[in-house]
């Protein structure tokens, strides 16, 4: 497993594709559970989170389903927690998620890089 | 040693804060919480926290407001966690240092350490997003980040987590 992380707009998804061009990227909000367990590459990872806690499932055991059927994923996830704790619940629980889920898969990562300004540091 | 661990929401600061405790060797292991609970999500919080510390031999001694009133033993190992809560609740509390939550703090973590032989600090970083405020909210940044940097400044070690990984910005291992 690989991670590309980083805050909104510093060129995560461009990175990616120029490190790894060749795997077929897909983007987190328009895939279902079972098409991110086969994806090769997922653009927005934390819009898949968002997306599920949206309509209401559970999202505690992500990581660990994800280490076990799609261990060579490659991530690209927005860093957001990174402000002022949420005023609305969901918003505080949906931070929290992305933290713990991203924090748990950076621990099996071979290699996590973040990005800023389109430039990347390898930090794992 | 003082050590400052700060990052986002979630990326793992306290166990890793906890982890460099127990990497700072023997000694009594106090856990300053400066967290106040006021709500079923709050206590979750600190449920989890108590125990993610379970069996790792620290005290906890409860310290919502007046850090420079708290007396430690001499040549323990402190775990300050966080300062983010000590800087709202001296600033919005009752009985907190209101305008004066900046000194009030630094001279409050210049006590402490030195009475105790090392002092590791979880921060948090709550400045970059795309929502801006005004009034309080906005002072309660500026306090925080003039309270980071001037901690920043007497630390020995200045480490910021990113999902669980270690981004050293002051000294330390990396």
């Amino acid at each position: 497993m690989k991670m590309i992380i980083g805050g909104a707009f510093q060129g995560k998804s461009a990175f990616a594709q120029k490190e790894f061009p060749e795997i077929h990227w897909v983007s987190g909000e328009e895939i279902s559970m079972d098409e991110l367990m086969t994806a090769e590459g997922v653009l927005g990872f934390h819009r898949f989170i968002r997306k599920e806690m949206e309509t209401g499932r559970d999202v505690t055991a992500l990581a660990e389903k994800l280490i076990r059927e799609n261990p060579e994923v490659i991530l690209v996830s927005d860093e957001i927690g990174y402000g002022v704790v949420p005023a609305d619940a969901f918003d505080r629980a949906y931070r929290e998620a992305v933290g713990r889920i991203c924090t748990q898969l950076a621990a099996f990562s071979t290699r996590v890089v973040r990005v800023v300004c389109g430039i990347g540091t390898v930090i794992r | 040693m003082m050590i400052l661990v700060t990052g986002g929401s979630g990326s793992g600061k306290s166990a890793f804060a906890e982890q460099r405790v127990l990497s700072l060797g023997e000694g009594r292991r106090i856990y300053i919480a400066t967290m106040q609970p006021y709500d079923d999500e709050g206590r979750r919080r600190v449920d989890r926290h108590r125990a993610m510390r379970a069996g790792k031999g620290f005290e906890t001694v409860e310290q919502y407001t007046g850090l420079k009133n708290l007396s430690l033993p001499s040549g323990s190992i402190a775990l300050l966690e966080c300062m983010s809560n000590l800087a709202a609740n001296e600033m919005f509390g009752e009985e907190g240092a209101g305008a004066d939550t900046v000194s009030e703090i630094l001279e409050g973590v210049r006590r402490i350490r030195q009475q105790v032989s090392h002092l590791v600090i979880v921060t948090n970083e709550i400045f970059s997003e795309a929502v801006s405020y005004e009034g309080d909210t906005d002072t309660y940044r500026k306090y925080l980040g003039e309270i980071n940097q001037q901690l920043a400044r007497m630390a020995d070690e200045v480490c910021e987590v990113v999902y669980g990984i270690p981004v050293y910005v002051k000294g330390g291992e990396g």
